[in-house]
C-alpha cells in the first residue's frame, strides 16, 4: 500500500466520515462510505489521494442518497419539548434536535455553498475547495461567507420559529 | 480575490473571510490589515465575520457522528466485499452466527439464539433441585445453576457499555420483574433478552472448561445459603444479567447501530413492528444483527423500544425446553413469525396497552 495513502487516511479519515454524515445522515452509513471511499483508493492509488477521496465520497452519499430516497420515507424525527424526565434521555433529544435543526439548515443552502462549507469543515483549503467544486479561488472566500451567514440565519430561524431578518 | 482597494474603499465580505480562514494571500493580508487598522467600520465587521465563522463552525459541530476509531487501513480491502454483499447476505451471516457461535454471541451480546436443548435441559434438572424462593432473590430464579457454573469473568471481560448495578438499580430490577411475572398478558415465558441470559450462563463453553472454579452443582438451596456474599456479587454483575437488566433500562440498546428500515425488515423477514401513530426515532439493530430495536417517542422525554425477532421453528422447541426454568423479562407478543418485546419507563398497564396495539409498521 503506497505509504503516502497511509498518511492521508491517517489525517483525513475522520474528516471524511464527517463531511459525509452531513450528507446522509447516518453515523454508520458515514463510515461505510469512507471506508469504501480509501478501500477504492488502495486500488486506484490516485495521485491527489485527498481530492480524489471527497470526489469519489461524494458521489457515492449522492447515489446513496437516491438509493435511500426510492427505498424509504424519511424516519420522522422527533422534537423536543422541555420537560422532566431522565437527564440522559433530554440531553439525547436535545441533540437530536440540534440536529436536525442543524440538517434542516444546512437544507436551506444551495448545493454549491453547501458543498464549500462542508468541504472547508472537513479541513480543505481554498485551492482544494476551488478544485473540488469548479469555483474560482477568488469565489470561494464570497461563497463561504455566504454559505455561513444563510446557515446560521437558517438555524436561528428555525429554533425561534420565526425570520430574522438580517443584512 | 476580491480586491482592497487601498485605504478609501471598505473590505468586502469575502475577503474578510478569506482573511479570517488564513487564505488570504500575503500582499492582500497586508493591504487589508491597514485598512482595517485606519477604518472602525471595517474593524466592526471584521469581528462580527469572525463571530459568524465561529457561529457557523458551532452549528456544524452540533451535527457531528460520534467519534470511532478507524479501521486499520489494510483491512479496509473488505469493506468493498462486504459493501456489495451486504444487504442480501447480512442476515444469513447472522443466522450462521447465531447456529455456529451462539456461546460467543451470548457472551458479547445481550440477544443471542437460546442454548441447544440439551444444556437447557441441564438447567432444568438443576433447577428443580433447588427450592422455589424466587421471589426472594428475584431477578435469580435459577440462581444455584447461575452460582455454581458462572466462573469469574476475567476471561470474557464485560463489554464496555455494560457496568455492575447499583444496590438500588438491582432493588428496582427486582420490582419490575415481579410485576411483570404478575402480568397476565405475557404470551412467551422467557424473554429474547432471558435466552441470552441463559445461554450465557448454562452452556458449556471452551474456554469455561478450564476454569477451577466450576463449583459442582449444588443440589438443595443449602447450597445457595453457604455461598458466601461474594458469590452473590459475581452473579449480579456477571455479563448475561447486567446486559439484560441495562437492556431493560434502555441503555445498552441505544449504543446499537441504527439501520435503516430495509435492513429491519431483512432481519425481521417482515415488516418493522411498532406502534402506529407514535414517531419512530430510531431503528436499530443488535450487535448480532439478529434483533431489531424500533424506538418510538411517546412525548419529549418518553421513549419505548420494541425489541423484536425473527422466530424460528427450532426456537419454539428449545423454548418450551426451557420454558420452566427462565424468568418473563418483559411483555412479549407474537405478531406473524416475530417476537415483540416491550420495554419503557411506563407501568406495566401502559406497556400492555401499547403492545397490544404493535403492528407491522411500514409504507
Amino acid at each position: 500500500m503506497p505509504e503516502d495513502l497511509a498518511d492521508v487516511y491517517r489525517s483525513t479519515y475522520r474528516s471524511l466520515v464527517r463531511f459525509l454524515y452531513r450528507k446522509v445522515w447516518d453515523a454508520e452509513r458515514a463510515e461505510d462510505l469512507a471506508q469504501e471511499a480509501f478501500a477504492r483508493a488502495l486500488v486506484h492509488k490516485p495521485d491527489n489521494a485527498r481530492g480524489w477521496l471527497f470526489v469519489v465520497a461524494a458521489n457515492m452519499a449522492r447515489d446513496d442518497a437516491r438509493k435511500a430516497a426510492r427505498e424509504r420515507r424519511h424516519l420522522t424525527l422527533l422534537k423536543a419539548e422541555p420537560g422532566a424526565g431522565s437527564k440522559e434521555l433530554d440531553e439525547e433529544i436535545d441533540a437530536d434536535t440540534q440536529r436536525t435543526q442543524v440538517r434542516a439548515a444546512l437544507d436551506q443552502l444551495t448545493p454549491r455553498d453547501r458543498e464549500a462549507l462542508l468541504l472547508w469543515d472537513a479541513g480543505m483549503s481554498y485551492d482544494e475547495i476551488a478544485t473540488q467544486t469548479g469555483l474560482a479561488r477568488g469565489a470561494i472566500g464570497t461563497t463561504l461567507s455566504r454559505a455561513r451567514r444563510r446557515l446560521v440565519e437558517a438555524y436561528d430561524a428555525g429554533s425561534e420559529g420565526q425570520h430574522v431578518a438580517r443584512g | 480575490m476580491q480586491e482592497v482597494r487601498g485605504n478609501m474603499s471598505h473590505v468586502d465580505d469575502g475577503t474578510l473571510h478569506a482573511y479570517l480562514d488564513g487564505e488570504l494571500p500575503p500582499v492582500e493580508r497586508a493591504r487589508l490589515e491597514g485598512h482595517v487598522a485606519e477604518c472602525a467600520a471595517c474593524r466592526n465587521r471584521l469581528e462580527e465575520e469572525r463571530a459568524l465563522i465561529e457561529r457557523a463552525i458551532g452549528l456544524l459541530g452540533l451535527a457531528q457522528p460520534p467519534e470511532r476509531a478507524a479501521p486499520p487501513l489494510h483491512q479496509l480491502r473488505r469493506p468493498s466485499v462486504v459493501w456489495r454483499l451486504r444487504v442480501p447476505v447480512a442476515w444469513a451471516a447472522t443466522v450462521v452466527l447465531a447456529l455456529g457461535l451462539g456461546y460467543y454471541a451470548g457472551d458479547r451480546a445481550p440477544m443471542s439464539p437460546a442454548p441447544e436443548p440439551v444444556s437447557m435441559r441441564s438447567a432444568d434438572s438443576s433447577a428443580a433441585g433447588a427450592a422455589q424462593p424466587v421471589d426472594r432473590l428475584g431477578y435469580m430464579s435459577t440462581p444455584a445453576p447461575r452460582l455454581a457454573r458462572t466462573p469469574p469473568r476475567a476471561q470474557s471481560p464485560v463489554p464496555p457499555e455494560t457496568r455492575p448495578l447499583a444496590a438500588g438499580e438491582r432493588k428496582e430490577a427486582e420490582r419490575d420483574r415481579t410485576t411483570v411475572d404478575e402480568a397476565s398478558v405475557v404470551t412467551g415465558r422467557d424473554s429474547i433478552f432471558g435466552a441470552a441470559a441463559a445461554s450465557g450462563v448454562v452452556t458449556i463453553r471452551p474456554r469455561d472448561t478450564g476454569a477451577a472454579n466450576v463449583a459442582p452443582a449444588p443440589t438443595a438451596p443449602t447450597a445457595r445459603a453457604a455461598l458466601p456474599q461474594r458469590a452473590l456479587e459475581e452473579v449480579t454483575t456477571s455479563n448475561a444479567i447486567v446486559q439484560r437488566d441495562d437492556a431493560r433500562r434502555a441503555l445498552v440498546a441505544t449504543q446499537w447501530p441504527i439501520i435503516r428500515r430495509g435492513p429491519a425488515r431483512q432481519i425481521l423477514g417482515a415488516e418493522p413492528m411498532g406502534v402506529p401513530g407514535l414517531a419512530v426515532r430510531n431503528i436499530r439493530r443488535s450487535p448480532t444483527g439478529e434483533v431489531v430495536l424500533v424506538e418510538q417517542a411517546i412525548d419529549s422525554v418518553t421513549v419505548i423500544q420494541l425489541f423484536q425477532q425473527r422466530v424460528e421453528i427450532d426456537r419454539y422447541r428449545s423454548r418450551s425446553v426451557a420454558a420452566d426454568s427462565l424468568t418473563t423479562e418483559r411483555l412479549a407478543r407474537f405478531i406473524g413469525g416475530v417476537r415483540v418485546e416491550i420495554a419503557g419507563p411506563l407501568s406495566v398497564d401502559s406497556l400492555n396497552r401499547l403492545l397490544e396495539q404493535v403492528k407491522p409498521i411500514g409504507p
